[in-house]
């Protein structure tokens, strides 16, 4: 016989009516997109990431009032759009490189940051086992997890600069633009793919092995710094412009250039040696994040 | 607080399939040997799983939720292949465990339909029903409140709610009274009773209060460095104990020696029994009697003696006495 307390509870549960749920579960790789969701809104809602966010937006904002007074100049006076030309807002690769650049910087500063709660939190405060407990498997939460670090690269660097591109485009006398500057855009997308590609695998293999902030950030950091100084120091001992390769930045922003077709081919490091540079650093992240991604850490 | 048991009783002996049927099942990690040949099998119903620190237990539940593959053996669960068909199972089966795991910065409610997503469920089918379970486990006014700011018995009953977002046929309970007061112990255990009563659901309840099985379970598996000593309905395994009874009394009201009556009845019960233990209560005793011991004994020895026989029970091992008598830490009575 149940007492009146557990008549009572009884009594609520079958009030709330718990329900079977008799749906057709979807592909596994449909989670992949929800968490991208999850993790955007992770770093969305918080104010203090959008100092960063604002930065860059501002960055885009200047640029975009900067085409568009150019524009509006160039009808009335040719001088003063050939004198705004010096400056790298022109409409050509190298300024749509350097844009990409500085955003690809603000965008770097804000991962080194959103890391520890997009992927180290879930190592810290227990996420890893909400996720791995479920019907997915670890590649789908790897695959999830780097997506949605590619998403706020995009969303950062690219989206903008197709934005400038196509702004450039649609403001000039004829959409000539377009079919004359066809490189533009596949260096816009190829840099793009670049920066979200290494950046998501970076720093996910970092934030996984060094997942509280402060020492996430110094890392993050260090690994574009440090290894900047440390490639100039040795090649202004040693001469050798190959120890350049060091700098992972300057390599991303190499090949981003060979997209745009505007970096000296004759120059070494070639993009090829960038490019060996980079797949091997992504190669590297990606056995580290299987390492460190193992769904028998979920019940400890 | 009511001390009464409620275990969920297994489903028939001879239903069609069990719930979990392992066979030879054993893990290495490295040189140690965590589970030594395992082989047992259950009904559907409330299940506890016991043991001490390094007897298996999680290494048990990461294979049964399908996350490790064992080094030899196999099984199955809900008539899946352990081996085969791991992403199936956890799609049928529900995971609380015990440490926190909650995505900070989220709300109840999203974080609940997340969990339906990572298990299959359509968006919108997983927030609707995210909804559900939240009124359900009486969570409704706090939904939208973040996670981080719940209370040690709201997260519980959130983790409780991720586990059973979509709807899983097995639910994997890793001490779900942790850290619980004495009032959130009793809901908890309270609901994980109607889950498993009212609703069908089989649940495995990981833990080491053996009180919260006692409660809830009526099927356990008793493991101990690796190996299951006992499994099946605690009913079964229970020792009987044969001539042990629990016995009370109280004093004649017509007597006016009434003190000496007591004394008089356990000094009578002391001569004839060979093992005679006063409870804590009053007028109470746990005894046993000789061979060929006739019970109508006790009734001339109570009129002798000028007391009146209220009770006699006879004694039946209890969950920890029965844990300890498997592990080999029999308790002395």
């Amino acid at each position: 016989m149940m007492n009146s307390a557990e008549q009572s509870t009884g009594l609520q549960l079958d009030q709330a009516g718990y329900r079977a749920w008799e749906g057709q579960p979807r592909s596994n790789w449909w989670s992949c997109l929800s968490i991208v969701r999850v993790g955007l809104m992770l770093i969305f809602r918080r104010w203090v990431f959008w100092i960063l966010i604002g930065l860059g937006l501002l960055n885009f904002l200047f640029h975009f009032a900067f085409i568009y007074l150019k524009a509006t100049l160039a009808v009335q006076n040719e001088n003063i759009a050939r004198f705004l030309d010096r400056y790298k807002v022109t409409g050509t690769g190298d300024a749509y490189a350097e844009f990409m650049f500085a955003q690809a910087t603000i965008c770097a500063l804000l991962l080194a940051f959103a890391g520890s709660t997009l992927i180290g939190g879930d190592y810290r405060q227990g996420g890893m086992i909400f996720y791995l407990s479920r019907r997915i498997g670890r590649w789908h939460y790897i695959v999830g997890k780097l997506l949605t670090v590619a998403a706020v690269v995009t969303i950062v660097t690219t989206i903008p600069a197709l934005i400038l591109y196509i702004e450039y485009g649609t403001l000039s006398n004829s959409f000539q633009y377009f079919l004359d500057h066809p490189r533009i855009l596949t260096g816009i997308l190829g840099y793009g793919v670049i920066l979200a590609v290494v950046q998501s695998l970076l720093i996910f293999a970092i934030a996984a092995w060094v997942p509280r902030t402060v020492p996430l950030v110094m890392t993050w950091l260090g690994l574009f710094v440090l290894l900047k100084g440390l490639a100039d120091a040795m090649r202004a001992i040693d001469g050798n412009r190959y120890w350049l390769l060091l700098g992972l930045w300057d390599d991303m922003h190499r090949l981003g250039r060979y997209c745009f077709g505007s970096l000296d081919e004759k120059k070494i490091p070639s993009a090829e040696y960038c490019l060996a540079v980079l797949s091997a650093v992504c190669v590297i992240s990606l056995v580290l994040i299987v390492q460190r991604v193992r769904a028998v850490e979920v019940v400890s | 607080m009511s001390n009464e048991h409620f275990p969920v009783p297994a489903s028939s002996v001879d239903a069609p399939s069990a719930l979990i049927e392992l066979s030879h099942l054993s893990h290495f990690y490295g040189k140690f040997q965590a589970l030594k040949d395992v082989s047992l099998k259950v009904q559907s119903g409330a299940i506890g799983l016991i043991g001490q620190n390094g007897a298996g237990k999680s290494t048990l539940l990461k294979i049964l939720l399908g996350l490790m593959v064992p080094t030899s053996g196999g099984g199955t669960i809900l008539g899946r292949d352990l081996l085969r068909q791991r992403s199936e199972l956890r799609g049928r089966i529900g995971f609380m465990p015990e440490a926190e795991s909650l995505i900070p910065g989220m709300r109840g409610v999203d974080l609940v339909g997340l969990a339906g997503e990572l298990s299959g469920m359509p968006r919108r089918q997983a927030l609707r029903r995210a909804h559900e379970v939240l009124s359900y486990l009486e969570l409704d006014e706090v939904r939208y409140r973040r996670c981080d700011d719940y209370s040690v018995g709201m997260k519980q009953r959130l983790k409780l709610a991720a586990a059973l977002v979509h709807d899983p046929e097995l639910l994997l309970l890793d001490e779900p009274t942790a850290g619980l007061d004495p009032q959130g112990r009793e809901a908890m255990l309270r609901l994980l009773h109607a889950i498993a009563s009212r609703h069908g659901k089989s649940l495995i309840l990981s833990t080491h209060l053996l009180g919260d099985i006692d409660r809830v379970c009526g099927q356990v598996i008793i493991m101990d460095r690796g190996t299951v000593l006992g499994c099946g309905r605690i009913g079964e395994l229970r020792q009987h104990w044969q001539g042990r009874y629990r016995i009370c009394w109280r004093e004649l009201e017509t007597r006016t020696d009434k003190t000496g009556s007591g004394q008089s009845f356990l000094a009578t019960l002391r001569r004839m029994c060979p093992v005679v233990s006063p409870t804590s209560r009053e007028s109470e005793a746990l005894i046993e009697v000789p061979a060929g011991w006739n019970n109508l004994q006790f009734f001339e020895m109570a009129t002798q003696s000028g007391v009146i026989l209220s009770d006699i029970v006879p004694e039946q091992e209890d969950l920890p006495r029965l844990y300890h008598r498997l592990i080999g830490t029999e308790e002395v009575h």
